[in-house]
């Protein structure tokens, strides 16, 4: 309403005054807005509103005296920052208390982003450093090739695994992901990263054992995911509890960036990226879900049933797992996804063995996982379902059992983990797209490569599983 | 003495809108309750008409029905035809909680 000239007060709850001032900034306005706040309390069902009566007056001011804190259009690009010390380590000390003093930091120690630090990291693009990616919401600010690598440097990232960030980073400022909700979301959604082609093995991604954890053999997705968490909260605003009203906060450190067992598919499957993307199979991509929920699923039997027997028992405990009745698949129900499920290849050949392969198992989980009426009804889902803007999740609510989500397609597999059959992991999306993106990696990556190899070693057993 | 220049994180922003100017008073001015139907929103903001209604006597207030209701509804551009159409001159919008 500001921007047709309309002047606007808003009556909201104290916590969510940073959330609104990224709002405004993500609108293009400076980081203000005239705007009436209280506690929570006011908010809850049959409240006291007397407050209302005694700050009743800020309504009026909002509308009349209130004055913005910038008055002028343009960009503002915030200044380097010097700081200086008796010797190294006491500079690396000070910039680790000055970045968490402006809430930049995240709790671990970050690499101090010098120009010099900042400028090698940009070898991994040929990309202009000032070039635009997007505006990262709530708060809008500019998410620049350099703004990205400031990022990476910060979380100990290198070159190499620059344009994989960027490719990540264009796929979760695509509209169609509407980050702008879920990153100040109560929800606390996280972006994940699936990433398929060669470039995985290349800059030392993991695909394996503890996957979605750190590893010294595979330590890409930690500093990528950390990056892009440090760009969420600089450059997005998502400071917790000031920016995102995220309750629980969960993978928030390192978000999740994994590499897809690709080269280990059984005949037939698809890689991800091609499967959702139609990609081609060796191509470098990556492809972006936020999620809201990581939960183990003890997936196998006690050894004594037969190999049927156990397919069909092990379906039914992993569809369990996905048959909830949660707002959280509305997001994704007609054209996201519910969530992804990661099998390791060795079971994925297990199952091909037995005649399910990759279409077959998204159907067999879609049946599987189907909800009874009474129960939708019996969680409340039924009124989210009647009220949400989309028919055909609007239409879903007279479906018994009850689907969770459109098509069975939209489940996504994805093959990854140690070579165990035991457990499968699943992520539960709150994700209105699959948002997937080429990687273009630079003319000179193999310098990049050979960089790599130099510093970190290369080719021995230690550092390759 | 060892000094490091870094870069500040937050990066740059771009100022493209200004806020709408304010009144010198509301006398005369007729003024819109939009609601995201949530929060208690059906309860606060007929609350905050009232005692505006009873504080400037010659303003006219709106409901929140004549307006779209509802998150999905209230940042649209259907909102602010149905604003402009009712000749509305502020806003108060709630509930951010």
């Amino acid at each position: 309403m500001e921007i047709a000239g309309i002047p606007t007060v808003l009556l909201a709850r104290d916590e969510f005054v940073g959330i609104i001032k990224n709002t405004m900034s993500g609108f293009g306005f400076d980081a203000d807005a005239a705007l009436v706040s209280f506690p929570i309390e006011l908010f809850m069902a049959e409240s006291d509103l007397s407050s209302i009566h005694s700050v009743f007056e800020g309504f009026i001011s909002g509308l009349t005296t209130w004055e913005p804190s910038v008055s002028a259009i343009g960009v503002n690009k915030a200044s380097s920052v010097k700081l200086a010390g008796e010797d190294f380590e006491d500079v690396a000390a000070q910039i680790n208390n000055w970045f968490m003093i402006n809430n930049w930091g995240d709790g671990l120690p970050i690499n101090p982003p010098t120009r010099k630090r900042v400028n090698n990291i940009l070898r991994g693009t040929d990309l202009d450093r000032e070039h635009v990616i997007g505006k990262f919401m709530p708060r809008g600010g500019l998410v620049t090739v350099e703004a990205a690598s400031v990022a990476l440097a910060m979380a100990g990232g290198r070159p190499e695994y620059l344009s994989l960030l960027l490719a990540a980073l264009e796929a979760i400022l695509d509209p169609v992901l509407k980050h702008a909700s879920w990153q100040a979301s109560s929800g606390s959604q996280f972006p994940v990263v699936i990433v398929n082609g060669p470039i995985s093995r290349q800059i030392r991604l993991n695909s394996g054992f503890g996957l979605l954890g750190s590893n010294p053999q595979r330590p890409a997705g930690v500093s990528i995911g950390r990056a892009i968490r440090f760009l969420q909260q600089n450059v997005g605003g998502a400071v917790p509890g000031i920016g995102t009203m995220a309750i629980f906060g969960p993978m928030r450190t390192t978000n999740v960036v994994f590499a897809e067992d690709d080269e280990n598919l059984p005949k037939g499957w698809k890689c991800f990226a091609s499967d959702r993307h139609g990609f081609p199979p060796t191509c470098n991509a990556v492809s972006v879900v936020a999620c809201s929920g990581a939960m183990n699923i003890m997936r196998r039997g006690t050894g004594k049933e037969t190999a049927e027997e156990e397919l069909e028992q092990s379906l039914n405990r992993v569809a369990r797992y996905l048959s909830q009745a949660t707002f959280h698949y509305l997001a994704g129900y007609e054209k996201g996804t519910p969530g992804i499920l990661m099998l390791s290849s060795v079971l994925v050949e297990h199952f091909a063995e037995l005649g399910f392969g990759q279409d077959r198992l998204k159907k067999e989980l879609w049946s599987r996982s189907r909800i009874p009426k009474k129960d939708i009804d019996l969680c409340g889902l039924s009124q989210w379902l009647e009220m949400d803007a989309n028919s055909v999740v609007k239409n879903s609510c007279s479906v018994d059992p009850w689907p969770i989500t459109a098509e069975p397609d939209n489940i996504s597999l994805v093959v990854a983990g140690g070579g165990h059959p035991t457990h499968n992991f699943w992520f539960q999306a709150n994700s209105p797209s699959v948002v997937g993106r080429k990687i273009k990696t630079p003319d000179r990556f193999d310098e990049l490569l050979d960089d790599a190899d130099r510093d970190l070693g290369c080719g021995s057993d230690i550092c390759l599983i | 003495m060892p000094e490091f220049e870094v870069f500040d994180p937050t990066g740059a922003i771009e100022i493209e809108q200004l806020h709408a100017a304010r009144f010198a008073n509301l006398n005369g001015k007729k003024i819109g309750l939009v609601s995201n139907d949530e929060w208690q929103a059906h309860r606060t903001l007929p609350l905050v008409g009232d005692l505006l209604q009873s504080k400037c006597k010659d303003i006219e207030i709106l409901a929140p029905d004549k307006f779209p209701l509802g998150n999905d509804l209230i940042d649209t551009e259907e909102l602010v035809r149905v604003a402009q159409d009712l000749e509305v001159d502020a806003i108060i919008v709630g509930n951010a909680a």
